[in-house]
């Protein structure tokens, strides 16, 4: 009881000082003027840079991301094996495949090399809309292959 | 072929089912090839086989997954939106149960003093 008597005497005592020194500095007149007025060199007003901040989520929004549908047996469909196609792997080097719509050519690369070990040269891609088709897809071919992929890939050779 | 039975697939532990998985896909990239060649039908009908397991081992994976999820978020209070029932989106946005409850001090007291009565008429 006692103590709380001092402390409100004391902080009366801390108000009144405190006060006195306010209304001392206002008389002298220096808080007042203490911001000087902006000078503005443009005629436009931009609107001054506020802090941004990073998200930062209080939980993921999908609980996982969605898996990878595009992988390299989604890309790579079936080889080509028409009477031209077989003429590129002997010939040119060349491997034909029929690939997804979605691949593009370094998926393609990737694909090549993942399923089958080759390192491809050069990819080049077409789109076809053949027959019966309601979803065209890519042909594709690419270069440095050898007869032994081929024949991992299932006897094509042997069919020619 | 084996056929794939799904209550074997329960069991196993996430890399065996991916590795499966990816055993099922060489499979049936090496059947589209054979499809493409001219295989011998054995081969042609092994295809749809191989579509279907494949889908029940993801189907296996997915569910797996989401149980484990699922458990992690058991105790948190925010949980992710596919996580949270689904229902119809207006009943999300109706008031809970919890919400409809609850009344004003005012009304608490007076359907504390003055609850409706009911009488029986003597004959």
């Amino acid at each position: 009881m006692l103590y709380e008597l001092l402390a409100a005497t004391s902080k009366k005592a801390d108000d009144k000082t405190q006060a006195l020194k306010v209304a001392k500095a206002v008389k002298s007149g220096s808080t007042l003027k203490k911001k000087a007025k902006k000078i503005r060199t443009s005629v436009t007003f931009h609107r001054p840079r506020t802090l941004k901040k990073e998200r930062n989520p209080k939980y993921p929004r999908i609980s996982a991301p969605p898996r990878n549908k595009l992988d390299q047996y989604q890309i790579l469909k079936y080889p080509l094996t028409t009477e031209s196609a077989m003429k590129k792997i002997e010939d040119n080097n060349t491997l034909v495949f029929i690939v997804d719509i979605r691949a593009d050519k370094k998926k393609i690369k990737a694909a090549v090399k993942k399923m089958y070990d080759i390192q491809s040269k050069k990819v080049n891609t077409l789109i076809r809309s053949v027959d019966g088709f309601s979803s065209p897809c890519f042909a594709c071919y690419s270069h440095l292959a050898s007869h032994s992929t081929v024949n991992d890939m299932g006897g094509i050779s042997e069919q020619a | 072929m084996v056929r794939i039975k799904v209550h074997e697939l329960r069991g196993k532990t996430r890399t065996e089912l991916h590795n499966q998985l990816k055993d099922l896909k060489n499979e049936l990239s090496l059947l589209r090839v054979a499809k493409v060649t001219g295989g011998a039908p054995n081969k042609l009908s092994k295809i749809k086989v191989v579509r279907l397991s494949i889908a029940r081992v993801l189907t296996v994976i997915s569910q797996k997954q989401k149980t484990a999820l699922r458990e992690v978020y058991k105790k948190k209070k925010h949980i992710p939106l596919d996580l949270r029932p689904k229902k119809t989106r207006a009943i999300r946005r109706r008031l809970t149960k919890h919400q409809e409850s609850l009344k004003t001090e005012r009304q608490k007291k007076k359907e504390l003093y003055f609850p409706t009565r009911k009488y029986a008429i003597k004959a």
